[in-house]
């Protein structure tokens, strides 16, 4: 196995939050009192990451993600625990450490806003210090890729939020990181230009063999490029592995929907539950540990005339919800 | 030819190459605001109007005051007033800005001195603003009054190291002060407070030789000097010899100080960087 490029160690971060008194006179106590409670926002995460993975690291709104991504990419310094990446401590090599990766950070820009993005472009190759062919083979690509052309001459601050992110993403490469981190890299955006950026996250994990780390919210992000997700919740990590097999542990419930060729008083098989019935739409609930499809299809069969049916996979949505909502993987 | 040596040297240019287009990114970006450049040079040359009328007031009896003209003391106002935005002497909170947005991260994403990357900028911003602000109220004035100008070819070569080494120290202080928003939510206040004092002890807002000796010689303690007095000083033609030399030896000084101290507390901040955002 080759060595890896990210090694995170029981990394720690506790923020303290300082309680502010309300109104003019608690503005004047806030001069005095320092009540601070403390909270754990990342708390003990372990994990490391090898060269060429395409990692989806997801949770609720204030798991951790971001904070644990600020870490990894030398902005925040931990309370407690142990970074590697690349062979370096980020904080403690900041500028050793950014000049090897790339970040894009879906909220904000790393180009600068009155600027034409073709120069915002120009300048990082003298900040990154690129030499001018690697530059010019590297802007080339990423213009046809991502299709720059038609805005490259447009100040950032003109840009749609698309448009923005395509951009952002040139920036992040063009010094050839073999490591990019994203934070959030299709929020806000519609279904084409999510699906474009997707495609080019893939395109350069593959073709060029970047090691991606992603935070999301759109499980379809994950679905669609992650091979190994982590999932986190109040600064640990409730999961660490392949995306399907987070589905067939938590997939739960999937679901049979019969269309039966006339109203019967009861629909009741063994080993199902009727989640729903409407007219002669029949929908079935089923583990899948307990029973194959297949198997309750001839249940069904057995006792009823079927018209029609369609069996229905969880969503990765419904699983993740679940996990969150019920802690599913809290016991652990 | 030493491999390492020739690729250190190489190293140096391509550091140089980014200082010199951070200037230009700086110089560049002041153009992006037309409008608050143009109610920043009403501001101050109505507001330097006033002062000089100020002045002549206060000249009424006399020819001299602690060595200055009635004219030095007008083209102190005038030249005071070309360097505001020069200088950039009471409004600067780039830094201070960047960690209360979030920005910061942005920018500690690139592989730069933080302290640098600001500098090259500052100094664009400030040869924009020496361009578009300082000469045009300097011209403006002279449409008014009479005004003094160096003489000799020694006078103006003094001025233009003054100047840098003005900007210089002007910029470690700005930077600094900056620099308290990694500690406290409120910087601004305290750049608020900052700010006063340097209108005061720098010179601003009388010549310093107005004032009593000792109350030159605590100014004198502090880096304020350095940023205006003895730039007016200089261009007023007022400093010879020792006493030139000795003026700008201090503002080097007080530029080593201030740079060093900037690296210190600045890495210091980032270790406590708390990015506000998402």
């Amino acid at each position: 196995m080759q060595p890896a490029i990210i090694s995170v160690n029981h990394l720690h971060k506790h923020f303290k939050i300082y309680k502010h008194h309300r109104g003019a006179l608690g503005a004047l106590c806030n001069l005095f009192t320092r009540e601070a409670t403390t909270v754990r926002a990342v708390d003990g995460v372990s994990f490391t990451i090898q060269p060429g993975e395409l990692v989806g690291y997801i949770g609720p709104n204030g798991a951790g993600k971001s904070t644990t991504l600020k870490m990894l990419t030398g902005l925040l310094t931990p309370t407690g625990g142990e970074i590697e990446v690349n062979g370096r401590v980020p904080w403690k090599q900041r500028r050793a450490h950014v000049a090897h990766i790339g970040a894009v950070f879906g909220q904000r820009t790393t180009l600068w806003w009155d600027l034409p993005v073709i120069e915002s472009l120009d300048l990082l190759q003298y900040i990154y210090k690129i030499p001018p062919a690697q530059f010019q083979h590297n802007l080339d690509e990423f213009r046809t890729m991502l299709e720059l052309d038609p805005f490259l001459n447009t100040p950032v601050r003109s840009l749609s939020l698309g448009q923005r992110m395509r951009a952002d993403l040139c920036a992040a490469l063009l010094h050839d990181p073999p490591l990019l981190f994203l934070d959030e890299p299709t929020i806000g955006l519609d279904v084409v230009a999510k699906e474009r950026i997707r495609q080019f996250i893939l395109h350069i994990n593959r073709a060029r063999g970047v090691t991606v780390i992603l935070t999301t919210h759109d499980l379809a992000d994950v679905e669609k490029l992650c091979e190994r997700v982590m999932i986190i919740d109040y600064g640990r990590v409730l999961f660490d592995g392949r995306l399907e097999s987070l589905r067939d542990r938590f997939g739960g419930q999937r679901e049979l929907v019969v269309d039966m060729a006339e109203e019967y008083a009861t629909v009741d098989v063994d080993g199902a539950t009727v989640a729903a019935r409407e007219a002669t739409r029949v929908t079935y609930q089923f583990e899948r540990n307990a029973l194959s499809a297949s198997d309750l299809i001839g249940r069904v069969s057995a006792r009823y005339r079927i018209r029609d049916l369609m069996v229905r996979e969880p969503n990765i949505e419904d699983t993740v919800r679940r996990i969150y909502e019920e802690r599913l993987l809290d016991e652990e | 030819m030493n491999p390492l040596k020739y690729s250190a040297n190489r190293l140096q240019n391509q550091d140089l190459k980014l200082f010199w287009h951070l200037i230009q990114l700086g110089f560049q970006q002041q153009f992006s605001y037309r409008a608050a450049n143009l109610a920043g040079l009403m501001t101050n040359f109505f507001f330097g109007l006033l002062r000089a009328s100020v002045m002549i007031a206060l000249y009424a009896a006399r020819t001299d005051v602690a060595g200055m003209s009635l004219q030095d003391a007008v083209t102190f106002t005038a030249f005071s007033q070309a360097i505001i935005a020069y200088l950039s002497l009471f409004n600067w909170w780039r830094v201070m800005l960047a960690v209360y947005s979030g920005e910061i991260a942005s920018e500690l994403l690139k592989p730069t001195n933080y302290f640098t990357f600001w500098l090259a900028q500052d100094i664009g911003r400030a040869i924009a603003h020496f361009l578009t602000r300082g000469l045009t109220i300097m011209a403006a004035y002279a449409l008014f009054f009479k005004i003094t100008v160096p003489q000799t070819v020694g006078q103006w070569l003094a001025l233009a190291v003054t100047l840098v080494l003005s900007l210089l120290v002007s910029f470690g202080w700005r930077f600094l002060i900056n620099l308290t928003a990694f500690w406290t939510p409120d910087a601004r206040g305290i750049g608020r407070i900052a700010f006063g004092l340097s209108w005061f002890l720098s010179g601003f807002m009388m010549p310093l030789r107005f004032f009593p000796d000792w109350f030159v010689r605590l100014c004198h303690l502090t880096p304020f000097p350095a940023m205006v007095n003895t730039l007016l000083e200089v261009y007023l033609g007022l400093l010879e010899g020792r006493a030139l030399l000795g003026a700008l030896a201090q503002q080097v000084l007080w530029v080593i100080a201030l740079f060093a101290l900037c690296q210190l507390v600045m890495r210091a901040g980032v270790r406590k960087l708390v990015i506000q955002g998402g």
